[in-house]
């Protein structure tokens, strides 16, 4: 007579040899190795605050005769705490997925279950076979002011517990990140960068739902980005980009109207196009704490170079920026 | 319906479709300017729930992906013109309310009012290109305001606001919808999209 039993971990549990009288000579195991006679109470098997190294098989013989009386499979856990759930709309307009899970383990089997429902329309979410907690729902309408009301219930041996979402259609749109983002450097433009991405391909009509885009990149070297919004597009070239440093670029996007930002893409990297270096100097050797080419902060022969006369000549304060950029690159390198 | 297919009236679809969608976006933004206002000044709640409301044309549409165009505009011209009869009253109303003491929702609203007229005439000059021409407005006179506490009325704004912001959206993915060529069109092939 075999079956599972489950009890909280910290509880104090009797098991009884099946139908053996309380003074019946029984001998308990548990896994296969006997159990110490201190922990019996007659024929009764007492664990005092059980953890969860104490789940496991437990068997008990008659004294003599050695025959299994009873099994049982003691399994220990927790009842589950509130659920974690989140709903999100990465496919819009066709539907919406909710996932769920435990904050912490119950270490016992639980089942769940989800109600989702749009105004008076209950609405069935078609469970996911991978990832297993997740379930998927079809619009029935769009554009509906009517909030959805997801409820998860989960449920073990040791209790029950449930939380609920509640939102209105647009507010969990959140697309994907965009796929395949490129940088690449333009031949003979030593500060520019061009980077091209693809929509998610999870989007289903990107004509009808256009995707606006957020792109983001630094050089490597600093802790501070650069962000650009695009309202269309698949594609951007960076044109302040500072001449010879290795650039990190990421790409997020978002329907043009509704919902909040994707998450951010995967990161590429890219450094502008830099001349082949044809002599170097004296002037042009800086001390250097980094292993950076010495030729990285020297304008290339093509660069225009500030006309000193201009600047010197000129009542107005002119801000020769090329001038300002080796400043600036030089500041950058004593950080 | 050869003219509605003609090269030139695919282009002016277009072109009025890419304008349809700028000004449905600057009416949503200002739409939801105005719905901060409204809950601000008549003091509501900016959650509260406020059940469908009776007249006010409701955005949510089923099988909306295989509507027709002509389906599209007829219901968009429908609703913008029940807006436009439902934003005169609220405007009326704030008035009697609140008189002078409040311009600025007074103003707010009776911007609203006007783009929503301006894009109904919009709408009516899409549809003269479907060759459809829109439908009259005799017999569609606004329905008489309600008999409603000044709470509920207040609740009513809300949701015709609300539920015009929910159109403002819906509108500009209509037009999109709207403005792709058609299959087997005689239309030349797509210009670049008027700035």
């Amino acid at each position: 007579d075999s079956h599972i039993q489950y009890e909280r971990v910290g509880a104090d549990v009797t098991m009884k040899c099946g139908s053996m009288d309380w003074d019946a000579a029984v001998t308990w195991t548990a896994n296969g190795t006997d159990i110490d006679e201190s922990h019996l109470n007659g024929s009764y098997l007492i664990l005092k605050k059980v953890d969860l190294t104490q789940s496991g098989q437990y068997s008990c013989y008659e004294g003599s005769s050695w025959h299994l009386k009873y099994q049982t499979y003691l399994r220990v856990g927790t009842p589950p705490k509130e659920p974690l759930l989140m709903c999100r709309s990465n496919n819009y307009p066709k539907g919406f997925y909710c996932s769920w899970h435990l904050p912490t383990p119950t270490y016992i089997p639980n089942s769940f279950n989800i109600s989702v429902i749009h105004g008076t329309k209950e609405m069935v979410c078609e469970k996911d076979v991978f990832p297993k907690n997740r379930c998927h729902i079809r619009y029935l309408q769009l554009f509906s002011t009517v909030k959805y009301k997801v409820t998860l219930t989960v449920t073990n041996a040791l209790g029950k517990n449930s939380t609920t979402l509640t939102f209105d259609e647009f507010a969990i749109v959140k697309p994907d990140p965009p796929e395949s983002v490129v940088a690449k450097p333009v031949p003979n433009n030593p500060r520019r960068l061009e980077v091209s991405w693809q929509n998610p391909s999870s989007w289903p009509d990107p004509e009808s739902f256009p995707l606006k885009f957020f792109l983001r990149y630094r050089p490597l070297i600093l802790d501070q980005w650069q962000h650009v919004e695009l309202s269309d597009g698949t594609s951007h070239t960076i044109t302040d980009a500072y001449a010879g440093k290795e650039y990190i670029i990421q790409v997020a996007a978002k329907d043009n109207d509704i919902g909040t930002w994707s998450d951010w893409s995967v990161a590429v990297h890219a450094t502008p196009w830099t001349e082949e270096p044809k002599h170097l100097t004296t002037e042009a050797q800086v001390t250097e704490t980094t292993s950076a080419s010495t030729s990285s902060f020297m304008p290339p022969p093509t660069t225009k170079i500030c006309d000193k006369g201009a600047v010197v000549g000129s009542g107005a304060v002119a801000v020769c920026w090329t001038a300002g950029l080796v400043l600036a690159a030089y500041g950058v390198l004593f950080i | 319906m050869a003219a509605a297919d003609s090269p030139s009236a695919a282009l002016r679809r277009r072109d009025l479709c890419s304008r349809g969608i700028r000004l449905a976006g600057k009416m949503r933004s200002d739409v939801i300017d105005l719905l901060d206002t409204y809950v601000e000044r008549q003091g509501l709640d900016a959650s509260a729930s406020v059940a469908a409301v009776e007249g006010v044309p409701a955005a949510a549409a089923e099988r909306w992906d295989e509507q027709t165009g002509t389906q599209r505009l007829l219901d968009n011209l429908a609703a913008y013109r029940a807006f436009r009869a439902l934003l005169a009253q609220m405007l009326e109303e704030q008035r009697e309310q609140l008189g002078e003491a409040d311009a600025a929702l007074g103003r707010a609203l009776a911007a609203v009012l006007l783009q929503v007229s301006a894009f109904a005439y919009h709408l009516e000059e899409l549809l003269r290109l479907e060759s459809r021409g829109p439908p009259s407005e005799e017999g569609a006179g606004p329905p008489p305001p309600p008999h409603l506490g000044l709470f509920e009325r207040k609740l009513r704004g809300l949701g015709v606001l609300r539920e015009l912001a929910q159109w403002a959206v819906r509108s500009a993915r209509d037009l999109r919808q709207l403005a792709k060529p058609s299959p087997g069109s005689s239309s030349a092939p797509s210009p670049a999209e008027s700035p």
